[in-house]
């Protein structure tokens, strides 16, 4: 069995981890995923080891993918429970191409197999050896991004909750921003527009990594979502509980007018 | 993994033992990890997941928040984390851009364990560290 796949082609949770399997089974779907590959943690492994050859075949199946690139690690345990390894588990945006991927590949390695990784291993009563897969895509460059949940997670009712900054979700994941929140009935009405405080936005670099930047007071304080892009997200809220059941937390972007779909994943208690 | 830290780990106490083919073997689980001046490699307090040998770069020892000394090239710390996984009792934080190579233990055991004579070596190095602990 080949140990690095389209992402489309990503079925095996053990193989390539949760996200990877995940993002693989939405492509099947048709949601709007940005292409990658799927790296298995062997080949991770090896990578990080410096195996020349499996550099080499990690190279020439991202190639094709141009660059820039965004990293993530996709945990491979028995619970499959990818959720709870955030914070431990690495992700890199804006690595330039397939010839930076072998150290970025080091770097994600390290972070399954650091002492954080292994103290929380431990205190979860996990004591078999890391291994992480990873999923390679091209890093859509938005406008706007952020997450949005298929159900308010706070009371539970059915509508979907949209908290949206400019630029990389980092911004909002990692709690730098104040978000636009919405949320939007089922039937595709929004019912509630809060304006947050936008003070920042994170873009990627040419030569790599990612740079937080001030935004205008006038943009801080702006909607980043119309009417249209609403409707759009409530419609890909929607597919999303179609295809994986109910309370699902969803990290998306919206790049040259395009949405994506960058992650989703049941609502968990561990956040994150 | 190169000659220089195989050289490195000539040097390493539990390690005093090992030939040259054994220190080979043991050098061929490590990977190089890299660090940014003022990243944390260690945090005391925590659990241990790896030993680590600098190749490149400078790194500070801390402990209790107070800076003990300053390590370079050749050196090591945390071999203790290969047998146990046990609580770091030092913090080390690299001094400008730091290069290591650094095995856990989650390969080191494996290694061990199908290589009964380095077992065997190991066993007897730590009993060294030991009876000098206990007289010192």
């Amino acid at each position: 069995m080949s140990e690095i796949v389209a992402l489309l082609d990503a079925h095996d949770v053990a193989l390539f981890g949760s996200k990877a399997a995940g993002l693989g089974q939405a492509l099947r779907d048709g949601l709007p995923v940005p292409p990658g590959v799927a790296l298995a943690g062997a080949v991770v492994e090896a990578v990080a080891s410096g195996d020349g050859e499996a550099i080499g075949r990690v190279a020439e199946s991202v190639r094709p993918l141009g660059g820039p690139l965004a990293v993530r690690s996709s945990a491979v345990d028995e619970d499959g429970a990818e959720a709870s390894f955030a914070g431990q588990h690495l992700t890199l945006l804006n690595v330039p191409g397939a010839d930076e991927l072998p150290s970025a590949l080091n770097e994600i390695w390290w972070s399954a197999n650091s002492d954080a990784a292994i103290t929380y291993r431990q205190r979860v009563g996990l004591f078999t050896r890391p291994s992480v897969g990873v999923v390679v895509q091209l890093l859509v460059d938005p406008e706007t991004a952020g997450v949005m949940f298929t159900r308010n997670p706070v009371s539970g009712a059915e509508e979907t909750v949209i908290e949206a900054s400019w630029g990389l979700g980092e911004a909002v994941v990692a709690g730098r921003v104040i978000p636009d929140h919405f949320r939007v009935d089922r039937a595709g009405e929004v019912i509630e527009r809060i304006v947050g405080r936008k003070s920042i936005r994170y873009r990627g670099l040419a030569d790599g990594g990612t740079v937080e930047e001030q935004v205008s007071p006038e943009l801080a304080e702006e909607l980043c979502l119309g009417e249209a892009q609403l409707r759009e997200l409530s419609r890909l809220a929607g597919r999303c509980e179609e295809i994986y059941g109910p309370a699902r937390d969803i990290e998306w972007a919206i790049a040259d007018g395009t949405l994506y779909l960058l992650q989703c994943r049941a609502v968990t208690t561990a956040g994150g | 993994m190169s000659g220089t830290t195989i050289d490195a780990l000539r040097d390493v106490p539990l390690f005093a033992d090992l030939d040259g083919d054994e220190l080979a073997r043991v050098a061929s689980v490590f990977k190089e990890r890299r660090f940014a001046d003022g990243e944390t490699v260690i945090q005391q307090g925590s659990g241990a997941a790896a030993f680590f040998v600098i190749d490149s770069g400078a790194a500070q020892v801390i402990v209790d928040g107070d800076e003990r000394r300053l390590m370079g090239p050749g050196e090591h710390f945390g071999e203790m984390a290969l047998i146990d996984a046990g609580t770091r009792t030092a913090t080390v934080v690299a001094s400008g851009a730091l290069v290591c190579s650094g095995v856990t233990f989650w390969d080191f055991q494996p290694l061990v364990e199908a290589n009964g004579v380095i077992g065997w070596k190991l066993l007897r190095s730590l009993i060294e560290i030991y009876r000098s602990d206990r007289e010192n």
